[in-house]
């Protein structure tokens, strides 16, 4: 489904991703993990196309993508949930999710002025969509409510069903556990559990060791930019270069 | 409860302002055309800048974009109302054409780009032949339909406010809808609206065009109004002025950007009829207008952050209890 091959980017002159690759493919959780600095977030920006890489390609459902906007990379199927909260400030929480919806529906400014009935039709199919997915991610009595003003879990929760609502091939998820409490991280795991069991394609980044190789079917790690093993999580428990790393020092 | 208040509320505006045509004396139907063609554009700053997130320091370009390309058609013998549809076109058009590298800059920056631009155009059209140098153009005819002549005020004033209703319409309808929620969204996070499938660029140039377009419609009436266009007709503190009157009103509501025109016209009227009474120094007009932008704009950033309709319908739906919001 994703394939990374090769890709490296720098910043002044230093690496903050060396040629790195890595595939997911149908149907799998991917892990990415790392610490700090090791190139996570330049790995994930480079793959949604909100940085451009140095060198190297990025190919998604068999078509190369890597000089393709990030809006276009989100029509053909990429949907994000952002580290940072990223909820459209002054939006009902329903108005948010039916962002997600933008990228598979047609109706423009003049559809809309004039309340064209491909206006009525798209605006019937978005709200159908993003109801279903605020109910996904336990957020159906919140439609009404101001989106800015929910906890920082449930905001993560509203990216989710935004991203669910984008109807997604692969969805790539920042750091979803960071800032969270444990019953909010928890509830998250059991969510992202239950994608994978509906047969999602999933890219996790994340800091936390634990929460992706409980999510994960397959790990890769990063360190200083690269790539120093990759494999399922009970091997990359156990590799030397890992602990040496990472787990070592980190938790 | 809210809907059917808003309903009555609503009717009772569109009464009044189809009455007032009539009652009024013609110094007063100026000031009321003045303050509908003022209210036009400032709902597309609203919608530019309130829901959109994009600043304008630059809206009066537009409107004497559309003033002059009236003008410029009727002069040279179209049909009047050939020149009243192309002010909103020709608005449009060049928005979409200086949109282009403006539209890449963000806040301040794009804020002093269109102030420059208008800065820009209005040295143009002082210089320039065909639009009259610094005298303008002058002897616009009438606005006309057919064998119908626009011979009264009152006439202008209906046609003002029509457009207004048309111009409240297109926006309520855009924003409330996924093109206006593509909007909303790019103003709090572009790169959230891009991951959304929302294609950023495009949807800043159209809503840069859309608010250009309504203020050349009040331009191209405001031509066939006064029956003759300037460069001074245009000056920078037009713009600054609609972007007074949409915080005055509460950025991202349609009806603040026309409450936000009426309080400031009236205010404005109000002050210039005062600094005219005798035994005012002579400096005291242009004071008084100046000083009052800025006044305002302080009391009002300071006391009602969210503007005046934000402000009064909060307290409205605080007394019956209900959960404030928009």
């Amino acid at each position: 489904m994703l394939n990374v091959s090769g890709v490296s980017r720098s910043f002044g002159g230093v690496y903050a991703v060396r040629d790195v690759s890595l595939s997911v493919a149908d149907g799998e959780v991917c892990g990415v993990i790392g610490p700090n600095g090791a190139g996570k977030s330049t790995l994930f920006n480079l793959i949604t196309g909100h940085l451009a890489a140095d060198h190297g390609r990025i190919s998604f459902l068999g078509q190369r993508v890597d000089r393709l906007a990030p809006h276009r990379r989100a029509r053909m199927g990429m949907s994000i949930v952002f580290q940072a909260a990223r909820v459209f400030r002054g939006m009902t929480v329903e108005e948010n999710v039916m962002v997600g919806a933008h990228g598979h529906t047609r109706a423009g400014f003049a559809a809309a002025a004039l309340r064209l009935p491909r206006h009525q039709a798209d605006e019937r199919e978005i709200a159908a969509e993003a109801a279903d997915a605020l109910a996904r991610v336990g957020l159906a009595e919140w439609a009404d409510r101001p989106a800015d003003l929910l906890p920082i879990g449930q905001q993560r929760a509203l990216q989710l069903a935004r991203a669910l609502c984008a109807r997604p091939r692969l969805l790539l998820l920042d750091e979803p556990a960071s800032g969270l409490r444990a019953e909010e991280r928890e509830r998250l795991a059991t969510l992202v559990e239950e994608l994978r069991a509906a047969g999602l394609t999933i890219l996790l980044i994340e800091h936390d060791v634990g929460f992706v190789t409980r999510l994960a079917d397959r790990v890769v790690v990063l360190d200083l930019g690269r790539v120093i093993a990759d494999g399922p999580p009970a091997e990359i428990r156990s590799d030397p270069a890992v602990l040496a790393a990472y787990l070592g020092q980190a938790s | 409860m809210t809907r059917r208040l808003g309903l009555a509320a609503g009717l009772l505006v569109a009464a009044v302002t189809l009455a007032l045509p009539a009652v009024l004396d013609d110094s007063a139907l100026a000031v009321y055309i003045l303050l509908g063609l003022a209210a036009m554009v400032t709902v597309g700053v609203s919608l530019l800048m309130g829901y959109a997130g994009q600043v304008s320091l630059g809206q009066g370009a537009f409107y004497a974009i559309g003033a002059y390309t009236a003008a410029l058609l009727a002069l040279n013998g179209a049909p009047p109302l050939l020149g009243l549809v192309a002010a909103p076109v020709a608005a449009a058009l060049s928005a979409l054409l200086i949109g282009v590298p403006l539209l890449r800059l963000r806040g301040h920056h794009l804020a002093f780009a269109t102030l420059a631009m208008q800065l820009i155009l209005l040295s143009l059209a002082g210089q320039l032949d065909f639009t009259g140098g610094d005298i303008g153009l002058q002897g616009i005819p009438q606005f006309s339909v057919g064998a119908f002549e626009a011979s009264s005020a009152s006439v202008y004033a209906y046609l003002t406010w029509a457009g207004l209703a048309l111009v409240m319409l297109i926006t309520h309808n855009v924003i409330t809808s996924r093109p206006g929620r593509a909007l909303r969204a790019l103003a709090t996070s572009e790169i959230a609206a891009a991951s959304a499938g929302i294609p950023v660029g495009r949807y800043k140039l159209v809503v840069f065009a859309l608010s250009a377009t309504f203020a050349g419609l009040a331009g191209g009436i405001y031509c066939f109004y006064t029956g003759y266009v300037a460069p001074g007709s245009f000056p920078v503190l037009i713009s600054i002025q609609y972007i007074v009157m949409a915080v005055v009103g509460g950025l991202g509501t349609i009806w603040g950007a026309v409450a936000g025109a009426a309080a400031i016209t009236l205010l404005v009227q109000g002050l210039d009829r005062l600094a005219s009474l005798p035994g005012m120094p002579s400096y005291a007009p242009s004071v008084l207008s100046y000083a009052v932008y800025a006044l305002v704009l302080i009391v009002v950033v300071l006391f009602m952050p969210h503007g005046l309709v934000p402000a009064v319908s909060r307290r409205l739906s605080r007394r019956r209890a209900e959960v404030p919001y928009r």
